[in-house]
């Protein structure tokens, strides 16, 4: 099964794209991108009266409703999220303690998976070399669709060294980038309780559609 | 250093200003300038309609509220883009006023570092009351 675990839409203050219009492109694209759902990152917030079963029905993909947060470590993504997390941590602030993160999501029984850490400022690496390791990471995202030429290499070195899984996410914006990277699990996942514990025992690798889209598109 | 501030002045209307009536050839002219051909927006007459984007003429008096948290007050901003949300058509005759809010101030991190959004509210109305566009207008200030 094979998940893009890091989207972005219109509820992000940096994107335009509904939610709908993704799915219509994935619709378009299935020989390209074969994915079966989408996890919504969206900035700073998490919205838990969001309600996909009506595209999820016409569509019949899966949709999932996440975080991304910005912490001390720079950017994570939290999956799992359920009123004891929302209580613990106010996802608006930019300056949360990611340490805490790390260990309170997991014992309020989510995830929470660093995302773009070869990202300078606001991704891992930089600031494993600054400050030291986390307690805790089991996963961090080793392909993200909106790295710089460079930056995934570093994540390879970072997960080679700290042993951590990888997934990968598109980090999609606009429409045209949802499923371009993703992350394949061997197990049918119905639900995000099944993804938070596939992705805590790190079962999970990344994928990556990117050249054979590129070739879709120069074939025309 | 977090930015804190009293986040009750979101939302508080800081400008108001009421504009003289629309005429057809303000409309006519804004739609050569844009290259329109269609004739909606370039024929006088009944069905006359100024084109939705005719609504980015319009501005207050003042851009940002003496409200605005002390840390920004001195510090140079650059325009980080509008969202617009269209409403009823513009159309000869119509009085516009243009009423200004503080929507919203947020921070966020990225490659660069540290930036802090201050989104300021323009809603556009006509003489009945009506929404002719909402434009939120972001400002981004770089630590």
């Amino acid at each position: 099964m094979i998940l893009d675990l890091h989207v972005h839409s219109e509820r992000s203050d940096d994107s335009r794209a509904p939610v709908e219009a993704y799915l219509k492109l994935l619709q378009r694209k299935r020989a390209e991108r074969p994915i079966d759902g989408l996890v919504l990152t969206e900035h700073r917030q998490f919205d838990p009266r969001r309600d996909f079963r009506d595209l999820e029905d016409r569509y019949g993909v899966l949709l999932l409703n996440a975080a991304e947060v910005e912490t001390d470590y720079g950017h994570v993504l939290l999956l799992g999220v359920n009123d004891d997390i929302l209580a613990r941590f106010d996802f608006a602030d930019v300056r949360l303690p990611a340490q805490d993160v790390v260990s309170e999501v997991w014992r309020l029984g989510g995830v929470a998976l660093p995302c773009h850490p070869g990202r300078p400022t606001v991704g891992l690496c930089a600031h494993y070399e600054a400050r030291g390791p986390l307690d805790g990471v089991v996963a961090v995202e080793a392909l993200n669709g909106g790295s710089k030429r460079g930056e995934d290499a570093r994540v390879a070195e970072l997960m080679a060294r700290y042993g951590y899984a990888g997934f990968g996410g598109s980090d999609a914006h606009l429409v045209s980038f949802v499923g371009l990277v993703a992350t394949e699990f061997e197990a049918e996942l119905r639900g995000m309780d099944g993804v938070v514990r596939e992705l805590r025992a790190g079962r999970c690798r990344p994928v990556d559609f990117r050249q054979r889209a590129a070739a879709a598109a120069e074939g025309g | 250093m977090a930015l804190e501030f009293d986040r009750s002045i979101l939302g508080q209307e800081f400008d108001r200003v009421e504009r003289e009536p629309v005429t057809v050839d303000e409309i006519v002219a804004f739609a050569h300038a844009l290259g329109c051909t269609e004739p909606c927006y370039l024929e006088p007459g009944s069905g006359l309609v100024a084109h939705p984007t005719f609504v980015v003429r319009y501005r207050g008096r003042r851009f940002l509220p003496d409200s605005l948290p002390d840390p920004l007050k001195t510090r140079m901003s650059f325009d980080a883009g509008k969202d617009i949300d269209f409403g009823v058509p513009i159309r000869p005759g119509d009085r516009i006023s243009v009423g200004a809010a503080l929507h919203d101030v947020y921070e966020k991190t990225g490659r660069t570092g540290t930036m802090t959004f201050v989104v300021v509210r323009f809603v556009i109305r006509n003489q009945r009351g009506e929404t002719v566009a909402t434009i939120d207008n972001r400002l981004l200030y770089k630590d």
